[in-house]
C-alpha cells in the first residue's frame, strides 16, 4: 500500500542523518529562526523553536521579527540528576534560558527562552557534564521513563537501569548531533552511521517507553507506546509484562483521533528478550505505521488497524520466540510520596511539591535552596512524571543538614501544607510558549484549584487527593484523560471537562461537559463533590463515583 | 544705454555716496559680472600670491576652498589652499595674505577638525603686522550664535595687529552666490596703484531658509521590550514635496515643555502673558519663553549674570534655569526679566532623514533616539528628543532641510559600505530605499551596531526583505551586550578587513554615521589597521592611505 508521504517524511529521509541545513540556519546572523525544513530537524536534537506569543503583533509594528527562541528538552532516562549537574544545570538556566528549570511529565526537565546563538554554547555545557538532549524529541523513541522512587522496592535500581538500557538501544546512529553543537569532526567512515533501526526516515511518529513498578504506576504506563510493569516476586525481578499501544493524543474535531490505553499483550523474563521485543515493536511500527497523515501515524493506530494479534504474531516472528502469558500484579496507586521516606537500605529521600515543576525563585525559593542542598555534594536529584522532585539517597547522618536547608527556605512547609489535590494537580506549559496551545496550562491551574478547594472543604473532602489536570489544548501532555477531573483547552478560558476517569490510569475518562468556563466548571463540579461526599464510603474515589453513576451528568 | 528712469536713480544714488564707497562698488559690480561671465575672459589686475586656509566640518568650506583657489589660479595668482586640521599654526608668522574660510558649528564653536588650530590662535599672543587677511564665515540663521567662529577668528587676528582687508563676510546655509561675489571682490581688490581700500560693511544678505510644514503620520518605538532605551521612527507627510536627497538632514527647532514653563512662571511669580520688547517686537514672556529662548542647561556665563542680577554668588555651574530659579529665588520678580538679554536662542537639533524621496512621496523619515541623562538622581531627557519622542500621531511640526553636499551616495555602479550604529542607521536606510528603488548596480554593505539582538534590530525585517532579494550583499551585526566581551562595529570591520580592503581597492566608497566619539574615531582606527594588515604599506603609509581616502571623499562622515 502506497501512500502520498507527508511533509516532514520527505525532510527526514533528505537530511542525511538529521544534519538538514542547520548548521546554515545557525550562521545566518539576520534572524533568530531557522529555516523551515531545519524546524523538523531539530527536533530529533531535542530542541523545538518557539516564539513569544504575546509579543507578535506588536513587534510585527516594530519592524522587528517575533522574538524567537528555542525550548531544550534534555534526554534523562529515569530522571536522574547528580549534585554536580545540578550545579551546573542551575548556572546553565540563569546564563543561556528564561532561568526557569521545568520539570515535564516525562522526567525531565526543559529549558526555554534560548536564543539560537546560545544553542552551542548550552550543549557545549551539558556536554561538559555528560549531558545530552538527543532524541529528547522527534520521531524517534524518547525519554524513557521509571517509577521514580527509590524506596518502590529493593529491586528498584536494578529496574531503574532499563531506562538507560533501553534508551542507548533506541538512539539514532547519526554523529549530526556532535558534529553540529560540539563541533566535532565528522566520523571517518560514513558506513558506522548506518541505522539499522531507523533507516533514513527514522518512525512514524514520535514513541514513548514507560517503566512502572508496581503497586505504584506514577508513571502513567498504559499511557505509552511501550509500557513494561516489573513483575516481582519475594523481590526478585522475574520479568516484564508489555503493554502496548497506548497514547493520548486527540485533535479537536477529528473523530479518527482519540485517546487509548496500552494492550498488555505478554510478558518476558530475560533482559534479552525484553529488549529484542521492544526493538522488534518498533520495527514493526516503522513498517507499518502511517506515513501519509501525522494524525493517524502513533503506534496506538497502527495497531488498531492490523489487530491487536495480528501486530503481536508480526513482533513475535521478529523475535523469534513467542511472548508467555501475562503475569499478575497489582496498581494501588499513582502518586509521589511527599516528604521523607526511607527505604530498604536506610537511605533517605525527601520529595517537595514543586507546582506544575516550574523550579524558580517565586513564591518559594526553590532555585536557590536545591543549589544550596547540590552544593552540599550530599544529595542526588531525581525527577517524577508528575513534574516532581526527589531530593534523593541521603545518608541518616547527612539527613539533618538537609533538612535545615528545607526548612529554613520554607519548602517542608510549603509542601506539608498544600492539599492533596493540590499537590498531585498537573498542568501543560500551554500559554506563552506552546505554539500550540488554545488555552492557559501551568498559569492558570493553581489558581482554579484555589477556588475548588474551598468546595473541598465545605463537603469536607481537603484529604481527598482527588486527581485534577490541565491540559491547554487536546495534546495531552498532562494526561487529563486519565484524571478524576480532566480539562482540555478549546478557546483561551474555555476547557472541555473531562469526568469519571480512575484514580490509577487504568480507565480513560468521559468527555462530559464542553467548552465550559471557569464559573461553569466550579457550578458543574459543587454539587458533584456533595454527593460525593455524602456517598464517600460506597466508593474508592470520586471518579468512580462518577463512573458508576453516569446520570449525575447533566447535559442541557 | 540705461533707460531714462534708471539713469536718474543711478545719477542720485551717486551724488548720495562717498568716493570710497564709489571704488567698493566698482569692486562689487566688477564681482557680480565675473559671477556671470566665463572666468577665461575676466581682466586679471596684477596679483600677488595668497593662501586661502579653510575650517570645516561637512566639507562646504573645503569646496568653497578648493573652487577659489581654481579661479585665483586661473586668474593669474599664485595660490595655496590648507586645512585648519593639517596647518601649522607658526606658518602664519610666513604668510602676507590670507583668506579664512571657515564654518561654525556646536553652539558658536569652529568645526571639530579646526579646533586645534583655532584654541592655539585665540590664546596666541604672537603679533602679526605684516598680515592681510579676510574672513568669509559659513553659518545658519536658525542658530543664535551665527557665523561665531569665524567673528571669533577675526576678531583676534585684528588684535594681533593683522589687517582685515575686509570686514568679515557672514554667509547663511545658501552661501554659494554670495561667497562668489565676495571672493571675485576680493581678487579684483588687489590694486594696481596704492589706493588704500577700507570698505564699508558688505550687507548681510539673509538668505530666507525654508521652512516646511508637516504632520506626524506615523510613531513607533523600534526598541522591543527588553530593551534600555528608547528609539522613534517617525513618519512626517507633507502637503508639498520636500526637497531634500538621500544623505541630508532635518532641521527642527524644540520648544520648551509647558509644564516646566508653568513651574518657571509660578516660582518667579510673574504673568506669563505680559508682554515685552524682544528683537524689536512685543511679545508675551509665554511666547517667547516658549518659543525662542533656551531654558536648558544654561552656560556657566548666563549663570553668573544671573548671580549679578540678584546679588547672590552662585559656583560657576551649567543647569537648567528651572534648577538655578529654585535653588537662588529671585527676591523680586523683575529680576527675572533682567536676566532675559542674557538668554540666548534655541539650537536647532538635526536629524538624518531615513527615506528616500525616490519610494517616499510627501514624506520624510527620521530615527530619533531619546536621549536620556540623570541629574542627582533624577531622570531628564533632552529637550528635542524627548518632545519628538512624546509627540502624538496627527501633530503638527514645522521643520527645514540641512542639506549635507558631502554626503552623497556615489554613482550607481560604485560599491559602497555603509556603517551606522545606533542611530547612525538613519542616512544609511535612505541610502539603502534609494539604491534599492533605482536598481543600481554597485554592492550594498551595511555594518550595523547596537545593543541587543532581539531588541534593538532597527528596521530587521526591511533588512532582511534586502538581503533575500539582494540588494544588501553582506550584512554585518555587532551586538555590544549579547556576550560578556564587548562587541562594535569597528571589532566586526577587523575581522572582515581583508575582504573590506579588497571592496576599497575596487572603488568602493565608505559611509559612516552615528555618534562622532569614541564611536567614529574607533571605526577609522580600524579601518587604518585593515589597511596596514591587508596592503602590505607601512603603519605610516596606510595612515597616509586613510587620509587620501578622506580628503578625496571617498569616505564620508556624517557624525555627531
Ligand atoms: C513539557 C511537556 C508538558 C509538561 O508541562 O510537562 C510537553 C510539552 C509539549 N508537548 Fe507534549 N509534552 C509533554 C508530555 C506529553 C505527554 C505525556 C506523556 O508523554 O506522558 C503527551 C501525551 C501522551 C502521548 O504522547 O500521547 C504529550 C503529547 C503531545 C502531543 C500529541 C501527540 C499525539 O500523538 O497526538 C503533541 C503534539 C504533536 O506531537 O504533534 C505534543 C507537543 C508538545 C510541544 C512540544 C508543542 C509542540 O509540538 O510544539 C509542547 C512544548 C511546550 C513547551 O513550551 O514546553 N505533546 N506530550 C511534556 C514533556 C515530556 C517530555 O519530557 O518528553
Ligand atoms: C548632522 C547631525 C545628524 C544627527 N542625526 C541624528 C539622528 O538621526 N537621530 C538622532 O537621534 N539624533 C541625531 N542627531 C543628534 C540630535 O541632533 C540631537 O543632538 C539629539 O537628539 C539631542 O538633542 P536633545 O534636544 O534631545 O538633547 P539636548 O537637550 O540638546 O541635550 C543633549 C545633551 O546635553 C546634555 N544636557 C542637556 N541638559 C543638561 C542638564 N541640565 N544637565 C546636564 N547635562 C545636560 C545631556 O548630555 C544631553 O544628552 C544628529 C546631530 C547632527 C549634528
Ligand atoms: C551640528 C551643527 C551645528 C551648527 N551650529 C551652528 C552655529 O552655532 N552657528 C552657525 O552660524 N552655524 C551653525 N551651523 C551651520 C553650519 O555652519 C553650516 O551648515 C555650514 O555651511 C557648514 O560648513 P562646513 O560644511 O564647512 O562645516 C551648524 C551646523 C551643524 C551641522
Ligand atoms: S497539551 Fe497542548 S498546550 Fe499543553 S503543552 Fe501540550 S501541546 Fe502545548
Amino acid at each position: 500500500m502506497s501512500v502520498v508521504l507527508s511533509q516532514v517524511e520527505k525532510i527526514k529521509m533528505k537530511s542525511d542523518g538529521l544534519r538538514g541545513t542547520l548548521s546554515q540556519s545557525l550562521e545566518d546572523n539576520l534572524t533568530g529562526a531557522i529555516r523551515e525544513d531545519d524546524q523538523s530537524l531539530i527536533k530529533h536534537h531535542g530542541m523545538y523553536q518557539q516564539d513569544d506569543r504575546d509579543q507578535r503583533d506588536e513587534r510585527a509594528q516594530k519592524k522587528l521579527e517575533w522574538l524567537y527562541s528555542f525550548m531544550i528538552r534534555l534526554r534523562l532516562p529515569g530522571g536522574f540528576l547528580t549534585p554536580a549537574q545540578w550545579i551546573a544545570m542551575h548556572h546553565i538556566a540563569g546564563e543561556h534560558s528564561t532561568g526557569v528549570i521545568k520539570i515535564t511529565t516525562r522526567q525531565t526537565i526543559q529549558l526555554h527562552g534560548i536564543l539560537k546563538s546560545h544553542l552551542k554554547p548550552t550543549l557545549k555545557d551539558f556536554a561538559a557534564q555528560r549531558l545530552d538532549s538527543i532524541a529528547a524529541c522527534g520521531d524517534v523513541n524518547r525519554n524513557v521513563i521509571c517509577s521514580a522512587h527509590p524506596k518502590e522496592s529493593k529491586i528498584h535500581e536494578e529496574v531503574f537501569q532499563y531506562a538507560d538500557k533501553i534508551s542507548t538501544l533506541a538512539l539514532p546512529k547519526s554523529n549530526g548531533y556532535y558534529e553540529i553543537w560540539l563541533d566535532r569532526e565528522p566520523l571517518l567512515k560514513k558506513e558506522d552511521e548506518t541505522d539499522p533501526l531507523y533507516q533514513d526516515r527514522y518512525l512514524p511518529r514520535k514513541f514513548k517507553i514507560a517503566i512502572a513498578i508496581p503497586p505504584n504506576n506514577d508513571v502513567d504506563v498504559f499511557t505509552n507506546d511501550i509500557g513494561l510493569i516489573a513483575i516481582i516476586e519475594n523481590d526478585k525481578l522475574k520479568g516484564f509484562n508489555i503493554s502496548i499501544g497506548g497514547g493520548l493524543g486527540t485533535t479537536h474535531g477529528n473523530k479518527e483521533t482519540y485517546p487509548r490505553l496500552g494492550t498488555v499483550i505478554g510478558f518476558t523474563d530475560t533482559e534479552e528478550k525484553t529488549l529484542k521485543a521492544i526493538y522488534e515493536i518498533m520495527t514493526v511500527q516503522r513498517d507499518h505505521g502511517n506515513r501519509g497523515d501525522r494524525k493517524q501515524a502513533r503506534l496506538k493506530y497502527t495497531i488498531d488497524k492490523m489487530g491487536v494479534d495480528q501486530f503481536k504474531a508480526e513482533v513475535e516472528s521478529r523475535c523469534g520466540f513467542k511472548f508467555e502469558k501475562e503475569r499478575s500484579y497489582e496498581f494501588t496507586e499513582r502518586t509521589d510520596h511527599f516528604g521523607w521516606l526511607q527505604n530498604h537500605e536506610g537511605k533517605w529521600h525527601y520529595t517537595l511539591f514543586i507546582e506544575n515543576g516550574r523550579i524558580a525563585n517565586e513564591k518559594v525559593a526553590f532555585k536557590t535552596a536545591l543549589y544550596e542542598i547540590a552544593q552540599t555534594g550530599l544529595a542526588n536529584f531525581r525527577f517524577t512524571a508528575n513534574q516532581k522532585l526527589i531530593v534523593s539517597d541521603i545518608s541518616q547522618k547527612n539527613k539533618k543538614k538537609i533538612e535545615e536547608i528545607l526548612y529554613r527556605y520554607q519548602i517542608i512547609s510549603h509542601t506539608e501544607q498544600a492539599t492533596p489535590m493540590r499537590r498531585n494537580a498537573i498542568a501543560c506549559v500551554a500559554m506563552n510558549t506552546c505554539p500550540l496551545a488554545l488555552a492557559e496550562g501551568q498559569r492558570y491551574l493553581p489558581t482554579l484549584v484555589g477556588k475548588i478547594e474551598p468546595l473541598l472543604a465545605k463537603y469536607e473532602l481537603l484529604d481527598d487527593p482527588i486527581s485534577i489536570r490541565m491540559t491547554g489544548c487536546p495534546n495531552g501532555c498532562g494526561r487529563p484523560y486519565v484524571a478524576e477531573i480532566g480539562l482540555v483547552g478549546t478557546s483561551y478560558g474555555h476547557y472541555n471537562l473531562h469526568l469519571g476517569g480512575d484514580r490509577l490510569g487504568l480507565r480513560l475518562n468521559m468527555k462530559s461537559y464542553e467548552s465550559v468556563n471557569e464559573e461553569q466548571i466550579l457550578s458543574i463540579l459543587d454539587p458533584l463533590l456533595q454527593q460525593y461526599s455524602v456517598k464517600k464510603k460506597e466508593f474508592s474515589s470520586f471518579g468512580d463515583f462518577i463512573y458508576q453513576n453516569p446520570q449525575l451528568i447533566t447535559k442541557e | 544705454m540705461l533707460s531714462e528712469g534708471k539713469l536718474r536713480t543711478l545719477n542720485d544714488f551717486i551724488e548720495k555716496i562717498s568716493k570710497e564707497e564709489l571704488i567698493w562698488m566698482n569692486g562689487y559690480i566688477a564681482g557680480l559680472i565675473s559671477a556671470t561671465i566665463p572666468k577665461e575672459t575676466v581682466s586679471t589686475s596684477s596679483l600677488k600670491k595668497f593662501t586661502i586656509l579653510y575650517g570645516t566640518d561637512t566639507g562646504n568650506s573645503k569646496k568653497l576652498a578648493i573652487e577659489f583657489s581654481g579661479i585665483g589660479k586661473k586668474q593669474g595668482a599664485k595660490v595655496k589652499v590648507a586645512g585648519m586640521d593639517t596647518y601649522k599654526p607658526e606658518e602664519l608668522a610666513h604668510e602676507k595674505n590670507l583668506v579664512i574660510i571657515l564654518s561654525t558649528h556646536g553652539d558658536g564653536d569652529p568645526p571639530p577638525s579646526s579646533k586645534k588650530f583655532f584654541d592655539y590662535l585665540m590664546s596666541s599672543e604672537v603679533k602679526y603686522p605684516n598680515l592681510e587677511f579676510a574672513v568669509l564665515a559659513l553659518g545658519d540663521t536658525s542658530y543664535p550664535m551665527f557665523c561665531k567662529a569665524g567673528e571669533d577668528v577675526h576678531e583676534k587676528l585684528t588684535q594681533l595687529g593683522a589687517q582685515a582687508i575686509f570686514p568679515i563676510q557672514r554667509c547663511d546655509l545658501e552661501y554659494q552666490s554670495i561667497a562668489s561675489t565676495w571672493f571675485q571682490t576680493y581678487i579684483n581688490s588687489f590694486p594696481a596703484d596704492e589706493i588704500e581700500t577700507t570698505l564699508p560693511i558688505a550687507p548681510k544678505i539673509n538668505t530666507g531658509k525654508k521652512y516646511y510644514h508637516g504632520i506626524i503620520k506615523t510613531k513607533i518605538n523600534l526598541n522591543g521590550r527588553t530593551a534600555n532605551k528608547e528609539t522613534n521612527h517617525i513618519e512626517i507627510k507633507t502637503e508639498e514635496p520636500v526637497m531634500y536627497e538621500p544623505g541630508d538632514a532635518l532641521g527642527i527647532i524644540p520648544r520648551n515643555k509647558k509644564s516646566v514653563l508653568e513651574k518657571i512662571f509660578t516660582t518667579v511669580n510673574v504673568d506669563p502673558n505680559l508682554s515685552v520688547p524682544y528683537k524689536g517686537s512685543g511679545h508675551t514672556l509665554l511666547d517667547i519663553f516658549t518659543n525662542r529662548l533656551n531654558i536648558a542647561y544654561l552656560k556657566e556665563s548666563q549663570v553668573q549674570k544671573y548671580a549679578e542680577i540678584i546679588g547672590q554668588s552662585i559656583p560657576k555651574v551649567r543647569m537648567d534655569l528651572i534648577d538655578l530659579l529654585n535653588i537662588y529665588p529671585v527676591s523680586k520678580p523683575y529680576q527675572f526679566i533682567e536676566l532675559i538679554p542674557s538668554l540666548t536662542e534655541i539650537l536647532p537639533r538635526l536629524y538624518s532623514i531615513c527615506s528616500s524621496p525616490q519610494v517616499r512621496e510627501n514624506e520624510v523619515h527620521i530615527l530619533v533616539s531619546k536621549s536620556t541623562f540623570v541629574i542627582d538622581g533624577e531622570k531628564r531627557y533632552g529637550l528635542c528628543s524627548e518632545m519628538l519622542s512624546d509627540f502624538e500621531e496627527g501633530t503638527e511640526l514645522e521643520f527645514y532641510i540641512h542639506k549635507n553636499k558631502s554626503f552623497r551616495l556615489p554613482s550607481p555602479e560604485t560599491d559602497i559600505i555603509l556603517i551606522g550604529p545606533g542611530t547612525g542607521m538613519a542616512p544609511m536606510r535612505s541610502f539603502i530605499e534609494e539604491r534599492d528603488s533605482s536598481g543600481a548596480s554597485g554592492r550594498n554593505w551595511l555594518i550595523f551596531g547596537e545593543q541587543h539582538f532581539t531588541s534593538d534590530f532597527f528596521y530587521q525585517s526591511e533588512i532582511q526583505q534586502y538581503a533575500s532579494t539582494g540588494t544588501l550583499h553582506h550584512v554585518d551585526l555587532a551586538w555590544s551586550r549579547d556576550q560578556k566581551e564587548k562587541i562594535y562595529v569597528q571589532h566586526r570591520i577587523a575581522e572582515k578587513g581583508k575582504e573590506i580592503y579588497e571592496w576599497i581597492k575596487q572603488g568602493a566608497h565608505i559611509f559612516i554615521s552615528g555618534t562622532r566619539s569614541p564611536m567614529s574615531e574607533d571605526v577609522e582606527k580600524a579601518m587604518i589597521d585593515v589597511i596596514y594588515a591587508h596592503s602590505g604599506k607601512s603603519a605610516p603609509e596606510s595612515e597616509a592611505y586613510w587620509n587620501e581616502l578622506k580628503e578625496s571623499g571617498i569616505y564620508k562622515a556624517d557624525v555627531y
